[in-house]
């Protein structure tokens, strides 16, 4: 950097320490087998069997174990800051020294558990372009807030600190967005995955659940009392469960959130409630953005946003750190959408709206800049969904429902005759629904891609951040003249889609994507080719 | 020698050739060795062990196992033949001044072509059964995972060439290779 003076004569720069308050969080794994400890003597009444015990006590030496590591974790850690780079110091057994340049870190987040929280103490993690799995990430648990704010500061430092023009603040929490919580998945999921891993918990701890008598006496009284009264009652509770807590696990993950750009080249994304978060992503990591709009969310007017960007972690952490709004009004997530690319969001429309089955050519122009025309894809892949459909759905539904009938009870052939007509018409509405989503065109330095019916996801990427290009096909899909493109990419879910388009413009609109890539590998018929 | 040309509407657009040079040979010999190992040879000792079984000991099962064991041994059957020769079609590879272009699958194929100036690693790999063919696997891997390409079947000798080639090639045109 400084070329000229000397006048950072290079001093041992001293090593930092991890804040000692982490000492009670490790010891706060603890709690875990003090508690199921607890637990069980309430649930038997003191009467603990030998099984039991043997779980517990494995509980205990396990948790025993994590809190030791964590303990000697923390004496053996050490960082510093030095002119070129970020260098951490740890390691059990071996010793450990891990630097990474400045100049290649690119996403700095903060993250805090109720733990943490409680001692005011939160986890740094520092986050580079590499790909690998755990490779590319430094993390320090754990240092007080102020000073992992003023490292995070360091960290970044590199990047240019002027403020970005105009608000930098895109999108902030709002209340009225919880009424988008129930319509996602964990409305139903989320019951599920509650009841199962209480279940396996009691199971784990000796309980078994079928023999407590309160539960016992419920199922019976369930069996014996009027069903078509009670199912559609358990149903109901069951939707309002999952309510309860989608609304709740909503709070929990964005309470607080505020979206902003930090700086001209770094977008922060804070919120939580209990675990707060906060994800950094620079700018030059930021390839592309992807408005998500599950079918229910859909229907209630709302959608999500992602970010595809490099450099948060394997695909499980990228899940978690890329989402940029949570469900929200549908108007609201093309501006932050917008927002974030630094450029108004091309809420697409189709060349030839109206005339719906006719491809368009792949590249067409519109007049007006926020609303590209995308080309739509042919016909066959609508037969194609419909076909699926009936296939997999309609067709082993119906003939188990028919075998058992024959085989057992002649009632089940009046199921399948229902369960026929009324998987065929859903089967049908998804495929046009899915069918009239598809769509794909480039729009400025962006590649506009539009598909999915149970969630339909608009993705808008950068041309240049193409890195590859995959032509996937089955005799099926060249039979019907189709084939899906991917686009590869360092960044986000890697690889991303656009299903059955024309097989005869998919190399014309691959190489006029992103240039460069495919050109010497293309036939110009009526053209010399060349030898 | 050109195919059929599409339905000409306005300009005619451009075709994706497939890459110029087929793998080995013998490559057709691993793939049948490995269906053998992994799909077909497990299936068809278990049609015939129930045969034997059944043959010699429960004579009255025969009428039910029998259309069993056909669709065991078929599909067994049709994987075992089919598959070493219609992979042996689609396999080919090429590199190009730019860019790296295979194509890869059977049933499911797929072409991907990667430019030079994305190019971070270039890997040779040798198992113990392609090993026993003289065959060798390439694998040229880019910043993304959906970007990687995979040569498999191509001989001892051409895998290294063409695994020299590539470095330097890529080595040749400076990216920033993400």
């Amino acid at each position: 950097m400084s070329g000229t003076a000397p006048s950072t004569p290079a001093p041992a720069v001293p090593w930092r320490r991890l804040d000692p308050r982490t000492l009670l969080v490790h010891c706060g794994w603890l709690a875990a087998p003090l508690g199921s400890l607890g637990l069980t003597a309430l649930a038997t009444g003191g009467r603990i069997t030998t099984g039991a015990w043997i779980t517990l006590a494995a509980v205990a030496v396990s948790f025993a174990v994590v809190t030791a590591l964590g303990l000697i974790r923390w004496a053996r850690t050490a960082f510093r800051v030095t002119d070129e780079s970020f260098e951490v110091r740890s390691g059990l057994l071996t010793r450990r020294l891990r630097s990474v340049p400045l100049h290649r870190i690119r996403t700095v987040d903060l993250t805090a558990t109720p733990q943490h929280r409680l001692l005011g103490v939160t986890v740094l993690r520092a986050g580079t372009a590499s790909p690998s799995e755990s490779g590319g990430a430094l993390s320090l648990e754990a240092l007080t807030v102020a000073a992992a704010r003023r490292l995070r500061a360091e960290l970044l430092a590199r990047a240019d600190t002027e403020a970005a023009a105009g608000d930098p603040v895109l999108a902030r929490f709002s209340l009225r967005w919880l009424r988008y919580a129930p319509l996602t998945f964990w409305v139903v999921g989320g019951v599920f995955v509650a009841v199962g891993t209480v279940y396996r918990v009691l199971d784990g701890i000796g309980i078994e659940p079928w023999k407590l008598g309160f539960v016992r006496r419920a199922a019976q009284e369930f069996g014996s009392s009027l069903l078509w009264l009670t199912i559609p009652a358990a149903l109901l509770a069951v939707l309002a469960a999952g309510a309860i807590g989608a609304t709740a696990l909503y709070t929990e993950n964005w309470w607080n959130y505020r979206l902003e750009w930090a700086d001209s080249r770094t977008l922060r994304i804070r919120r939580g409630l209990f675990t707060t978060r906060a994800v950094t992503i620079e700018r030059a990591r930021l390839r592309g953005v992807l408005l998500r709009e599950p079918l229910l969310l859909r229907a209630g007017g709302g959608a999500l946003v992602r970010a595809v960007a490099g450099g948060l972690g394997n695909r499980e952490e990228n899940r978690k750190r890329s989402a940029v709004l949570p469900p929200a009004p549908r108007p609201l997530a093309l501006r932050v959408a917008g927002g974030t690319l630094r450029s108004p969001f091309p809420d697409a429309e189709f060349a030839d709206a109206g005339v719906p089955g006719r491809p368009a050519p792949s590249a067409v122009g519109s007049d007006r800049p926020d609303r590209p025309a995308l080309a739509r894809h042919p016909r066959a892949a609508l037969r194609r969904r419909r076909l699926r459909g009936l296939l997999w759905v309609v067709l082993p539904g119906t003939l188990a429902f028919a075998g058992c009938g024959l085989a057992f009870a002649p009632v089940l052939l009046h199921a399948a005759w229902i369960f026929a007509v009324v998987a065929t018409s859903a089967v049908l509405w998804l495929a046009r629904d899915a069918y009239r989503t598809l769509g794909h065109g480039v729009h400025g330095r962006h590649l506009v891609v539009r598909s999915g019916t149970f969630s339909r996801d608009t993705l808008v990427l950068e041309r240049d951040a193409i890195a590859a290009w995959t032509f996937t096909s089955t005799p099926v899909t060249r039979r019907a003249g189709l084939v899906t493109l991917t686009a590869a990419v360092a960044a986000g879910e890697m690889g991303y889609r656009i299903p059955d388009l024309a097989a005869a413009d998919a190399p014309a609109f691959a190489a006029d994507a992103a240039p460069g890539i495919i050109d010497a590998f293309l036939l110009h018929p009526g053209r010399a080719t060349e030898g | 020698m050109p195919p059929a040309v599409p339905p000409a509407t306005g300009p005619a657009l451009p075709l994706l050739r497939p890459p110029r040079h087929r793998v080995d040979p013998r490559a057709r010999r691993w793939w049948t060795a490995q269906a053998l190992l992994t799909l077909s040879g497990p299936l068809l000792l278990t049609a015939l062990a129930l045969t034997l079984c059944s043959v010699l000991f429960f004579p009255g099962a025969l009428p039910w196992l029998g259309p069993l064991l056909v669709v065991l041994v078929l599909p067994a059957l049709a994987y075992l033949l089919v598959m070493p020769r219609w992979r042996y079609t689609v396999h080919a590879w090429e590199l190009g001044d730019l860019a790296v272009y295979a194509s890869a699958g059977w049933f499911r194929q797929r072409r991907r072509i990667a430019p030079l100036s994305r190019v971070q690693t270039v890997d040779t790999l040798r198992g113990p059964l392609q090993r026993r063919y003289g065959l060798a696997t390439v694998t040229v891997t880019t910043a993304s995972t959906a970007g990687d390409i995979t040569i498999a079947g191509l001989s001892d000798t051409d895998a290294e060439a063409l695994s020299r080639r590539i470095s330097k090639a890529a080595q040749d045109i400076r990216g920033d290779a993400t």
